[in-house]
């Protein structure tokens, strides 16, 4: 099973990330299959006259997770929805309706709908990048080395389980294969303490 | 109104009021054959049978309009092992194909009554299969709370209730006007005898009394029920987090007070007129107006619904 690392303690929101697998793939206007997503919230607290703000604002790099459940592939009335044998999920042009079931089904906005080809589209991990030896186009990219990918056992034991953090949903719902290193001001997931602040970049 | 949802919208509420008719149809014509003959009984449900079958392919022709590219939409069945959406195309064509054989049979009248009550009833309990099997979609979807819950299952339950009789309602009191106007020609319409005989007409028109006054009853229980369970479901939403509180949205405003406005005047509409009109022997013009408003006024109502149900997707995560 291969999956991702995102390391969210030096992420700096460059999105250099985002862009690489744009131009590797060749993506559309409005469609990101990696995408940066920027939680921010926060409040301050009074003593006398002095107000002490305690806020926060951290980004999450996200793109499919091939999960270990992956719900979108149970929905897909075509199969064209499909898992190989390492864990990736991709989308198999020759199959997909473009019922857009799949999106629905995802919490992570993974299959993103191509209205010109009326087929949806998704991460498939860089599936002949990784044929030819090389790294995934999104981990080369980035300068901070915030993300790596593997089998997801040695990326659990090199960097720790962890992935239930804001705006993550509950990891429970579809096991993703992602391990996450948690920014200092990482909010758990489901409390909704703040707010995604660049929707309409995601 | 979101115009990309209109295939879904009037997909399925178009094939829950098929199901609906259908059962209706099915009912009217057992408790029915305790009183009267069966001929008395087909010369009222047959030509509400046959309407069914092109209200169903409307839908089903919507629904192609929900694919976006149709030339791969033969592998929309290979997922039948997991996917809902593959098992709702099957129980689609099943009961469409059914609901034919029937209508075809019906017509005809090829094989024995009973034979014939077999294939209806067969089709039937596929038609029921459909309505749950759609349900399951959305039921099925953890990511969206606003569609995991009861009310998805119950509500097109209860659209097929509420629309399914008021359409065989429409139908026969439709019919009744139309063989009115025949009664003086020579009683054939496309070579099929609908005219009534001279003889059973009391009969008809008194099963078609009895068979109103049953259909607005049907109505406003469950239209009445929607009225009470609506609100029950908001109660939930508005529990269940931010994302629940969100999809509230399209429950909120002139929409909202305009479908219950719809469901409670369709529903009120038909309760005066048991009191006021469904007797056998009353001018069946006015009877023919009050159904007839009452069930496009319920139709809006609940298309109006269904577009609240599709805006109200709002998924958890990212
Ligand atoms: S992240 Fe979404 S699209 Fe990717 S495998 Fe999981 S459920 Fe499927
Ligand atoms: S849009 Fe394509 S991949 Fe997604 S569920 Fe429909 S057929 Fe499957
Ligand atoms: S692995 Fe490849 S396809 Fe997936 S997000 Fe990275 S660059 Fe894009």
């Amino acid at each position: 099973m291969l999956g991702f690392h995102f390391d969210a303690s030096v992420c700096n929101g460059c999105k250099a990330c985002n862009m690489a697998c744009k131009d590797k793939h060749d993506l559309p206007v409005g469609i990101n299959w990696r995408r940066v997503v920027e939680y921010t919230g926060g409040s301050w607290s009074m003593s006398g006259n002095v107000a002490t703000p305690s806020v926060f604002s951290y980004y999450t790099s996200i793109a499919c997770n091939h999960c270990e459940n992956p719900v979108c592939v149970q929905v897909c009335p075509t199969t064209a929805m499909t898992q190989r044998e390492d864990g990736t999920v991709y989308v198999d042009d020759d199959k997909c309706v473009g019922c857009r079931y799949c999106e629905w089904a995802c919490p992570y906005s993974a299959p993103q709908f191509n209205a010109d080809t009326g087929h949806m589209t998704k991460c498939d991990l860089c599936a002949d990048y990784r044929d030819a030896g090389q790294d995934p186009a999104c981990v080369s990219a980035c300068p901070a080395r915030a993300l790596d990918w593997g089998p997801i056992e040695e990326l659990r034991a090199k960097y720790g389980s962890d992935n239930a953090f804001e705006p993550l949903p509950d990891p429970s719902i579809t096991l993703p294969n992602l391990t996450v290193t948690p920014h200092r001001d990482a909010q758990p997931s489901g409390l909704g303490t703040g707010h995604i602040a660049n929707p309409k970049e995601i | 109104m979101n115009l990309g949802e209109l295939p879904m919208i009037i997909f399925t509420v178009f094939a829950q009021m098929s199901v609906g008719a259908f059962i209706t149809l099915g009912v009217i014509q057992t408790v029915g054959s305790l009183r009267h003959k069966s001929a008395t009984i087909d010369r009222i449900a047959d030509p509400a049978l046959y309407a069914i079958g092109p209200t169903l392919v409307l839908g089903l022709i919507a629904s192609m309009f929900h694919m976006n590219d149709v030339f791969n939409v033969l592998n929309v069945f290979r997922g039948w092992e997991s996917s809902w959406l593959s098992r709702e195309i099957i129980f689609g064509m099943l009961f469409a194909g059914f609901g034919f054989l029937f209508a075809v049979m019906q017509w005809f009248k090829w094989g024995t009554p009973l034979l014939r009550r077999i294939v209806a009833g067969i089709t039937a309990l596929v038609g029921i299969g459909l309505v749950y099997v759609m349900s399951m979609i959305y039921y099925s979807l953890p990511t969206v709370p606003a569609w995991a819950t009861w009310y998805t299952p119950v509500s097109f339950a209860l659209t097929t209730i509420l629309l399914g009789s008021l359409a065989v309602g429409m139908a026969f009191v439709t019919t009744t006007m139309f063989r009115r106007h025949l009664l003086e020609r020579d009683g054939k319409f496309f070579g099929a005898k609908v005219a009534p005989e001279k003889a059973d007409h009391v009969q008809v028109n008194e099963l078609m009394a009895s068979s109103l006054r049953w259909i607005a009853v049907a109505v406003i229980a469950s239209g009445g029920a929607l009225l009470v369970l609506i609100p029950m479901y908001l109660t939930e939403l508005a529990g269940a987090g931010d994302v629940g509180v969100l999809s509230m949205v399209p429950y909120t405003g002139t929409t909202m007070f305009l479908r219950l406005a719809l469901i409670a005047a369709g529903a009120g509409l038909l309760a005066i007129f048991i009191y006021a009109f469904a007797k056998a022997r009353t001018n069946p013009r006015p009877l023919a107006i009050v159904v007839t408003l009452a069930f496009v006024l319920v139709l809006v109502g609940e298309m109006l619904g269904r577009a609240q149900f599709y805006e109200s997707m709002i998924r958890i995560g990212m």
